[in-house]
């Protein structure tokens, strides 16, 4: 079936190896970016609904030991993971310090679990940046070497209509409609994820804050906010 | 804990991709179907209706024969008036004998024959056209409608030898002798080239004809269907294309091998001022 010799089956079975390898190295960027886009669009897509959904349970409970117990249904999203973070640190507190270095450790404990979310949420996002950006160029650096061969062969055949000159060119251009084909949704995952994580990690440094300030300076006796 | 968290992430991530290169096989499967669907869809030959039709003289009155070659229309026109007249009193004398359609058939490439064979038929239907033009003439002339029937048998001579001039003119020189009566004589010599003098042709044109058949993208449906008129010295006065093939290159390189080419004159043998020569190049070479 791929024996075919009809459109652009036919011009890359006549294309050359680079030509070809140029094409093998777009089509797996190509099939990464897509696994990449539908992974993140799954993961991102569920932080930002659970966190969300906690941000309004939290406030509704009012109670850190309530707001802990229902962050355990929220498992995938950024904002409970943080607040946990801050909870299990408070817990190992068990009211040996003062409020002051309680509140600083917690602090610290809810920024790291922030800083750690916030690279969970970016990572293989950049490989859809660097994608877009070299895909074309890759692309283009096929066609140009198809080009070049093609002119050879042009020479060869010591004629220079349309015919010849044609078919030629447009084997060379399959490799620059690769690399557009790789690059564009590369580009539209990148931006997209970039908007959606930028929002997650405003409101991470938003609420992280209001996290620290809601633990007690004493676990065991004082269970209100 | 980190390794089990991070496990079920990574396995969820390499089942993406799997799905992803799915998806890209997937892809490529739709646009092979979608190319195979669209080739066939725009692979069915056209059709080439040939219709020839020759006029006899005569205003009103359909008359004469047709051959010629596929691909090509001529027509004599009526340009005698004076045979008006006779035609409009003997309508049922002249009648269309053959208007021929042709089909070629795409899948058998071989080559023109008609060169060789088809004067021969053309010959005898102009030579039987014009028998019975003379004996229905013959029949109703001394009908009394005619006020003058010398003058009648006269315009009819005039109206054949002008016929025979144009056929003559037409490279048809076994049409000679045919005001005679005689009927066939050998008018079939008068198109279509001989063998070895067709082989050396197509030898020659072979020569330069300049065609790489790696510059062809299919070889589907790659042949062309050419006819030559040369003339007795040897120079290519036309070249007509019957069947031009999906490629431009080979279609031009073709083209390209007839122009370059400088034939022989046509040898005494022939019994031929001038020739009809038909030839088929396909990326194989030329059929003759």
């Amino acid at each position: 079936m791929l024996d075919s010799k009809i459109g652009i089956f036919g011009l890359l079975s006549d294309a050359g190896p680079v030509v070809l390898f140029v094409l093998l190295v777009l089509l797996s960027f190509s099939v990464i970016s897509w696994a990449i886009i539908a992974y993140k669009f799954g993961y991102v897509r569920k932080s930002l609904g659970e966190s969300k959904a906690f941000l309004d349970y939290f406030f509704d409970v009012y109670n850190v030991d309530k707001a802990f117990t229902g962050s355990e249904q929220y498992k995938h999203g950024s904002l409970p993971r943080v607040f946990r973070a801050g909870y299990v640190e408070y817990r190992a507190l068990g009211g040996k310090s003062d409020i002051h270095q309680a509140q600083a450790r917690i602090a610290r404990a809810i920024k790291r679990e922030a800083n750690l979310e916030g690279k969970r949420l970016s990572s293989l996002i950049s490989f859809l940046a660097t994608v877009g950006n070299t895909a074309p160029f890759i692309g283009l650096f096929g066609t140009v070497w198809g080009i070049m061969t093609s002119f050879q062969n042009i020479g060869q055949s010591q004629s220079a209509s349309l015919a010849i000159v044609a078919p030629g060119i447009s084997e060379a251009l399959i490799a620059t409609a690769a690399g557009l084909a790789a690059a564009i949704p590369a580009v539209m995952g990148y931006n997209y994820f970039s908007q959606q994580i930028g929002i997650i990690e405003r409101d991470l440094e938003e609420f992280s804050p209001e996290f620290v300030a809601a633990f007690p300076a004493e676990p065991s006796t004082q269970q209100g906010i | 804990m980190k390794k089990a968290q991070s496990h079920p992430a990574e396995k969820k991530f390499f089942r993406w991709l799997v799905v992803a290169a799915g998806m890209h096989v997937g892809l490529f499967v739709f646009a092979l179907y979608l190319q195979r669907w669209d080739a066939e869809r725009h692979a069915k030959p056209p059709k080439i209706v040939s219709v020839s039709l020759v006029s006899l003289p005569g205003s009103g009155g359909p008359s004469g024969f047709s051959e010629e070659p596929a691909g090509e229309a001529s027509t004599i026109p009526a340009s005698l008036p004076e045979t008006a007249a006779l035609s409009q009193a003997q309508p049922e004398a002249v009648q269309p004998m053959q208007q021929k359609m042709l089909v070629p058939p795409p899948a058998t490439p071989k080559s023109i024959s008609v060169a060789q064979t088809k004067p021969v038929d053309k010959q005898e239907q102009i030579n039987k056209a014009l028998e019975r033009l003379k004996q229905v003439v013959a029949k109703n002339a001394p009908a009394p409608s005619k006020p003058s029937p010398a003058g009648g048998m006269g315009n009819l001579n005039k109206a054949l030898a002008q016929l025979e001039q144009r056929v003559k003119a037409q490279g048809y020189p076994g049409g000679g002798g045919q005001a005679s009566g005689s009927g066939r004589g050998d008018g079939g010599s008068g198109r279509g080239g001989g063998g070895p003098y067709k082989a050396v042709i197509a030898s020659i044109i072979q020569q330069n004809w300049e065609f790489s058949r790696q510059m062809l993208k299919s070889s589907y449906g790659m042949e062309v269907y050419v006819r030559i008129h040369i003339l007795a010295d040897g120079t290519i006065q036309q070249i007509l294309f019957d069947r031009r093939a999906p490629s431009e290159y080979l279609n031009n390189s073709v083209k390209k091998a007839l122009e370059r080419s400088s034939l022989p004159a046509i040898p005494k043998d022939e019994r031929a001022s001038e020739l009809w020569v038909g030839f088929v190049f396909t990326p194989e070479g030329i059929e003759k």
